[in-house]
């Protein structure tokens, strides 16, 4: 045992860094590790430490510890979702699983269809509305929506002719909307000509005060 | 004793004194909004929300010692442009010759902002209410609230400095907002806006010399008018329904426009639409459709449609 590897020994236990090789002699002779452990306890001496709460075998009964301890092995869900997906491709196979998942294809191409169908319908008759000769007011987005629903049931808003006559309904609602949009505007002309005057008037003798 | 009566005549003297004052207040503050939409140069954008539909414009206008103009563009793809010069309104079409009309205001603007306070004082009451910061400016809130019921009360939120109107709503009778009018984006400048500059100068279309034909004498009877409310003497002709249209009135009452027409029925239920604070009412009765379209509640319209004999 040489001194120099008592002085750095000796500066570890002081808190001074360790370099890499001379952790792993440490690591690897328990020599050196019982020394550290002395010069721990000489240190302490010194200072005038009272008695470390953790005794020097304090690792040793720890491993001792450890040993003893049972083993845990915890699952994995793994296993459920196996079984879960298990299940399901069984029933996929199987004959009732066949005719729903049909039945959910079929309904959604007709869905598909519905409102596909809706879509077609409606543009052209907007376009319709475009090259009108008076006065085009500024057309709405969309249309208002309903607040109070119609004596219709659901099932007879699907019929087709039902379907027919709701889109004639809001081409001449929307029409009737343009008008009264028209209105004020061609309205303002003749109540305001009056108004102006008014206002000029007010001006005039807000101007003289 | 003498002291004691003395106290509360002093009370009384200044609760009333604080009454008479919260009118007039509220009223300058409607003064300030209406004068700060006439003079100042500005260069805002606003959003209109009708329930989930959302239209988007901006609104520059500009004042110099003899002229005031103001340009509205629709920010969508749909919609028109329309310019204001002085008493000209121009709605500049892209497909066809613009359209012109004379006005001192622009109709697709809140007409709350510009119509006269003396007809609005008559509708409607005001209360100032509580400030609130709205997109970093403190905002005032003006409540104006119906005298009739069946018309629509308005809150407005006005920039506590300059008095320019940051949002509108529009309240049914059960205080639900139909309709929000929100000023996203404002600048008011000393200048004239740049862009208003060229436009103050470009050549703009004569107005069509074409008399406005009116619409032809109604055939049927309305018996009741909502409170407020008068017919128009002369509505201007609807050409394009001129086939259809049996009868038609036009009512005003100085700040919001109710059409009702009168068609042939197509057999089709009673329904209520809604576009925004916009009732739309049909309803359907043995030989006739009548239709209410205007700024009323629904119980209104239907008053209004049953009117029509």
């Amino acid at each position: 045992m040489s001194s120099e590897n008592q002085d750095w020994l000796s500066a570890a236990s002081d808190n001074q860094p360790l370099s890499k090789a001379q952790l792993d002699s440490l690591l690897n002779d328990a020599q050196l590790q019982h020394q550290l452990e002395r010069y721990h306890l000489i240190g302490a001496v010194l200072r005038r430490e009272p008695q470390s709460p953790i005794t020097a075998d304090f690792a040793d009964n720890f491993a001792a510890q450890l040993a003893d301890e049972p083993v845990y092995q915890l699952q994995s869900d793994r296993n459920l979702l196996k079984r879960l997906r298990n299940t399901v491709s069984v029933a996929a196979n199987g004959r009732w699983l066949q005719p729903v998942a049909q039945g959910a294809v079929a309904a959604g191409v007709a869905l598909m269809a519905v409102f596909g169908v809706q879509q077609y319908q409606q543009s052209p008759q907007q376009d319709a509305f475009a090259p009108l000769p008076v006065l085009q007011t500024q057309p709405i987005a969309g249309f208002a929506t309903p607040v109070s629903l119609s004596q219709t049931t659901v099932n007879d808003r699907f019929a087709e002719q039902e379907q027919q006559a709701m889109l004639e309904q809001q081409k001449r609602l929307q029409a009737l909307l343009n008008a009264h949009r028209q209105q004020v505007r061609v309205m303002e002309h003749s109540q305001q000509a009056k108004q102006t005057g008014n206002n000029a008037d007010g001006k005039d003798q807000n101007e003289q005060q | 004793m003498m002291r004691f009566t003395g106290f509360c005549s002093a009370i009384v003297l200044v609760v009333v004194s604080g009454l008479v004052q919260a009118e007039p207040s509220a009223w300058a503050l409607f003064d300030k909004v209406q004068n700060a939409v006439k003079q100042y140069n500005f260069d805002t954008s606003f959003v209109v929300l009708k329930g989930s539909k959302v239209d988007t414009y901006r609104w520059i206008h500009g004042r110099t010692a003899e002229h005031e103009i103001e340009h509205l563009i629709p920010l969508d793809t749909n919609g028109v442009d329309i310019l204001r010069r002085d008493n000209q309104i121009y709605y500049l079409l892209t497909d066809r010759p613009a359209f012109v009309t004379q006005g001192s205001s622009i109709p697709e603007l809140p007409a709350l902002l510009f119509e006269a306070k003396d007809n609005i004082s008559r509708l409607y009451n005001a209360v100032a209410g509580s400030s609130l910061v709205m997109s970093g400016r403190s905002a005032q809130l003006l409540r104006l609230t119906a005298k009739d019921a069946g018309r629509y009360s308005y809150w407005l939120w006005l920039d506590d400095e300059t008095g320019f109107p940051l949002r509108i709503d529009t309240l049914s009778d059960q205080q639900t907002a139909l309709e929000r009018w929100l000023v996203t984006h404002m600048q008011i400048s000393p200048e004239l806006p740049e862009n208003l500059n060229a436009l103050m100068a470009a050549e703009l279309p004569q107005p069509a010399d074409t008399v406005t034909k009116a619409a032809p004498e109604a055939r049927h009877k309305l018996t009741w008018l909502p409170q407020g409310y008068q017919p128009i003497v002369d509505p201007a002709g609807i050409p394009q329904l001129e086939n259809s249209l049996l009868s038609y009135w036009l009512l005003t009452d100085g700040l919001h426009q109710v059409s009702v027409f009168v068609q042939n029925s197509q057999q089709l239920p009673t329904q209520a639409y809604r576009d925004g604070a916009t009732t739309i009412y049909v309803q359907t009765s043995n030989q006739l459709e009548v239709t209410v379209i205007g700024p009323v509640s629904i119980e209104t319209a239907r008053q209004l449609a049953a009117a029509v004999h």
